[in-house]
């Protein structure tokens, strides 16, 4: 009648159902190897199944309850309150972020702009002092050249100062263009220039000198 | 007080499925406390039971219970009516046990698992403490899982498509890890005798 042998006892046990179960209880009655297995294998199963774990609490459930109410209870309102406090502070923050990077631009771009149009007023006065020099110079040079009296040999000595220290700020400015201090030294000594060319063009070279 | 049974469960495995598991789910998202009360009257026993098993003390096997109880209700909309009910809660709770067991091992470590076993009181006559004893220890020993599907196939009662839906593994895979686990259990439990 049995005709597992016990190299398929596992098989058997593997496939658990209750003939499977019989059919190897039926192999174990001829066999003393495998009747010790099986004998193991059912004794844990049975101990297994004592082992599940019933007790009475009373107070479990009114617990969880109060647990569950309490949850409900919290979560939107503690939501809530956590989305309204990212959206103020992230909307605080955000017109914060703007508003001094809107200041700092506006501010960079007065301080440019400023710059910008005081510079381009510092150099349109250079260019009409050179283009006033240039003429100036033109109408000059001859008296300079044949410069006979006192005066105009003051005024050309006078003048190479002036070449002389022009050249240099000049070299100083192309250093440093925003440098204002040069700046307003290089006019005042085109204005000087222009002056003193102005003042050899006025003189009159048949005048007698005092 | 905690008693062990040799009968096999009075509740059902699981909850009648369909309609009803999703009014429960529906109701629970809604936090409906006769629902809870309901689910735990249901499930309550075997989910003490299975977390018991887990944490081998009726303290984090209750706390375990509430975690759940509370984590049904927060994931309640996404229960999607693949699994039963009863199978979407225990795969909850097994998560929550396992949570728990990495969360409190050193707590466990401290108030060996014997030490509960030994001061429980037991009703199951024909099987000796000693015998349950060693059972519990070499449970311990094992893999989460391993433990898990052992727990939940010979000691809950839970059938193989049940246990693969709560650990997400196939049928088939569930009955192999239990075969697997009990020749172990067979070569220790003889060394052990």
């Amino acid at each position: 009648m049995t005709t597992v042998t016990c190299a398929q006892l596992d098989d058997l046990l593997f496939d658990g159902s209750p003939l499977a179960m019989e059919t190897a209880a039926r192999h174990a009655e001829h066999c003393d190897a495998c009747a010790e297995k099986l004998a193991d294998w059912n004794e844990i199963a049975a101990t297994a199944q004592s082992m599940r774990a019933t007790w009475e609490n009373d107070l479990l459930w009114p617990r969880i309850e109060r647990a569950i109410r309490a949850e409900r209870r919290k979560s939107p309102r503690w939501l809530w309150q956590v989305a309204a406090a990212i959206v103020l502070v992230v909307g605080l923050g955000a017109t914060m972020f703007y508003a001094l990077r809107n200041q700092t631009r506006d501010a960079a771009f007065d301080r440019d702009i400023l710059r910008i149009s005081a510079l381009d007023e510092v150099e349109r006065a250079e260019r009409s002092h050179i283009a006033a020099i240039d003429k100036l110079e033109n109408l000059a040079e001859p008296k300079l050249d044949e410069a006979a009296t006192p005066l105009m040999v003051s005024y050309k000595e006078k003048l190479m100062l002036l070449d002389d220290a022009i050249a240099e700020c000049e070299t100083l400015i192309e250093q440093n263009r925003q440098n204002a201090h040069l700046r307003r030294q290089l006019l005042a000594m085109y204005s000087e220039k222009r002056q003193t060319l102005q003042d050899v063009v006025r003189e009159d070279p048949n005048a007698a000198t005092p | 007080m905690l008693q062990s049974a040799m009968t096999t469960t009075m509740i059902p495995a699981t909850a009648p499925s369909g309609s009803e598991d999703r009014r429960l789910a529906a109701a629970c998202a809604e936090g409906d406390s006769r629902v809870f009360e309901e689910i735990y009257r249901r499930f309550g026993d075997r989910m003490k039971s299975i977390a018991w098993n887990h944490l081998g003390n009726a303290s984090d096997a209750e706390d375990a219970v509430q975690e759940t109880f509370l984590k049904i209700h927060r994931a309640a909309t996404t229960y999607t009516g693949e699994a039963s009910f009863s199978t979407w809660a225990y795969r909850i709770l097994v998560n929550t046990c396992y949570d728990l067991l990495r969360r409190r091992r050193r707590r466990i470590e401290e108030a060996p698992i014997d030490d509960v076993v030994e001061t429980a009181e037991r009703t199951a006559p024909s099987v000796d403490d000693a015998k349950r004893m060693t059972l519990r220890k070499l449970l311990n020993e094992l893999p989460e899982q391993r433990r898990t599907v052992f727990t939940l196939f010979e000691i809950e009662g839970l059938s193989h498509a049940e246990i693969g839906q709560i650990l997400g593994i196939s049928e088939g895979n569930s009955k192999w890890i239990l075969f697997a686990t009990k020749k172990e259990l067979q070569e220790k439990w003889k060394r052990s005798q």
